[in-house]
């Protein structure tokens, strides 16, 4: 009987998963979007727009890889830095989750534990983010890829997923404060990037004691973007990573501008195809909204949004600026890391923490920074093998010898070692399980903690405005 | 044709909401808009004296002068349309206030 089920499925879904991940998820994309009430040709150009998403960042990916495979050979060769994984930034690695259908699977059930811990009074964000699902869907997509069945993958999926909930509750005061709101306004956030803040407030109170007379030297963070200017741009990092590859790969003139624009070029179509993704996304974001607000009639809820609405703070970019050449330097002398940050080196996905929790102290967001940025570079090191393999698989046959790929600030370090050992526990070495074990103990332990000194601030929040 | 500059984080999610909705909504309304989405970081005075209205999330600090309207578009972004409501109405007093 199980085995029929199983024979016919095969037989129906087979060829439809044989066509590729473009066909698959314009398929799977088109009839959530409709099953949620959105309207058939909404759900239809949804699918679609996400297909050619797919389609286009694979083109892109395997541009720009391949014009700096050469450079990057001989820049290896010649400077002795082993730095062979390509940073292409946060796009692909959006495209390679959206790829899989378990994103709209771990999208459901996030969806589920959101509702129901409204319900039962433990929240009070209702998250309509839901293309930054992929944050936490790429961290139980490398558990089972590093060995944990479904099962293990979305528990710790949901582990992650409800701390980040409880967080964007901790931190709303603050962001109130940030961006001087009164609290009758919604915006809180449950972005997998301030999953950080727990490390950085350990780190921001032995900065209280050691160094507490550094923060009078704090400087004007808009004056220093203005006077940044458009050095601080996509096309521009591309071209100058591309003119220092080209250099110290000892390429030619010739080839030395074609890879600066290569680089450049690439950047901008990342985050022009990057906009298509998210687009694919919305008719589904407003269909699952609209879903939560019936179940939630009558219930008082903050928003959950994309983390930008303080990127009207200066620090965030100052921080991201000053921090960029830092991880250059970092990259290059750091042990164990193999990714020259490109795509990624505008740190979007590690400023927002910072300034939530130093609250604006920007000397203290740079030190702390250049403090956390190996865990970044480490954890995109660790997930290059990863993301590559899945990222072939959009069409195995034109990217086969793509070199490796990855993102040096990807938001969710941690978690992504988190994923790593679990995942590896699963399959069942003692070694592994113990590590698991101890590593998500040290997690939750400094969550806790955290969650206590978040609470000490939001009573004084409290307190200054009775 | 109105100008509107809305800006984000990457300049691709939630400034693009922002984009479409105000280009929909304020058509409906019998408007001609123009929208753009960019990186907050990217804007400078010369790309600002562009437009006609700024539209951010929230409250902008970007090291100079913003000699354009401002309207927060944050609401937008809660999918909600009562709460949607108050931007779009006050987008529309912009636009008549420009006499254009």
């Amino acid at each position: 009987m199980f085995q029929t089920i199983v024979d016919i499925s095969n037989k129906v879904f087979q060829p439809i998963i044989d066509m590729g991940a473009p066909v698959l998820m314009l398929i799977i994309l088109t009839l959530l979007a409709w099953a949620f009430g959105v309207k058939f040709s909404k759900a239809l150009e949804g699918g679609i727009k996400l297909a050619i998403a797919l389609t286009g960042i694979g083109l892109i990916m395997g541009i720009l890889t391949g014009s700096f495979s050469d450079a990057m050979q001989a820049f290896v060769k010649n400077t002795g830095f082993d730095l062979s994984i390509t940073d292409v930034g946060w796009a692909p690695l959006a495209t390679v989750t959206w790829g899989s259908p378990y994103t709209l699977f771990f999208l459901l059930i996030m969806v589920i534990v959101n509702i129901v811990m409204l319900m039962m009074n433990k929240t009070d964000t209702l998250d309509v983010d839901i293309f930054d699902i992929w944050h936490l869907s790429i961290v139980g997509l490398f558990a089972m890829y590093c060995g944990a069945n479904i099962i293990i993958a979305t528990l710790l999926v949901v582990f992650i997923g409800v701390l980040k909930i409880i967080n964007s509750d901790l931190m709303k005061p603050t962001f109130d404060d940030l961006l001087k709101a009164p609290a009758a306004n919604p915006m809180t956030t449950t972005h997998m990037n301030y999953m950080m803040n727990p490390v950085i407030m350990l780190l921001d109170k032995i900065f209280d004691k050691l160094f507490p007379w550094l923060d009078k030297y704090d400087f004007d963070a808009a004056a220093l973007n203005k006077k940044i200017g458009f050095w601080g741009s996509k096309f521009a990092i591309g071209v100058y990573l591309g003119v220092f590859v080209g250099i110290l790969g000892g390429q030619t003139p010739k080839e030395i501008f074609a890879l600066a624009f290569t680089a450049g070029a690439s950047l901008e179509l990342f985050s022009i195809i990057g906009s298509w993704f998210i687009a694919s996304v919305e008719p589904l974001s407003q269909g699952i909204t609209n879903f939560a607000n019936k179940k939630m009639e009558g219930r008082k809820f903050n928003i959950g949004l994309d983390w930008p609405f303080i990127a009207g703070r200066a620090e965030v970019w100052a921080a991201a600026n000053v921090l960029a050449p830092i991880m250059l330097l970092e990259a290059m002398i750091l042990p164990g890391n193999k990714l020259l940050p490109l795509g990624g080196i505008i740190a979007m996905g590690v400023t927002p923490a910072l300034l939530v929790v130093t609250r604006g102290k920007l000397i203290r967001m740079i030190v702390i920074g250049a403090l956390e940025l190996p865990l970044f570079l480490w954890s995109g090191t660790l997930m290059a093998e990863f993301i590559t393999k899945t990222a072939t698989q959009i069409d195995p046959a034109k990217y086969a010898n793509m070199g490796l790929i990855s993102h040096t600030t990807m938001e969710g370090p941690i978690e992504k070692f988190l994923a790593y050992v679990v995942g590896n526990a699963s399959t069942g070495e003692f070694k592994f399980i113990m590590y698991a074990l101890v590593a998500l103990v040290l997690y939750l332990g400094i969550f806790v903690w955290y969650a206590g000194q978040m609470k000490k601030r939001n009573a004084e929040y409290a307190a200054q405005k009775a | 044709m109105i100008k509107i500059l809305a800006a984000c984080g990457a300049g691709v999610n939630s400034s693009h909401q922002i984009k479409s909705a105000l280009e929909q909504e304020m058509g409906n309304r019998g408007y001609e808009v123009q929208c753009d989405a960019v990186m907050v970081k990217d804007i400078n005075e010369d790309m600002i004296s562009h437009y006609d209205i700024f539209a951010p999330i929230a409250q902008t600090d970007l090291g100079f002068n913003i000699n354009i309207p401002i309207v927060d578009c944050g609401p937008i972004l809660y999918r909600i349309p009562m709460m949607a409501d108050p931007v779009y109405n006050q987008m529309e007093e912009t636009i008549k206030s420009l006499g254009k």
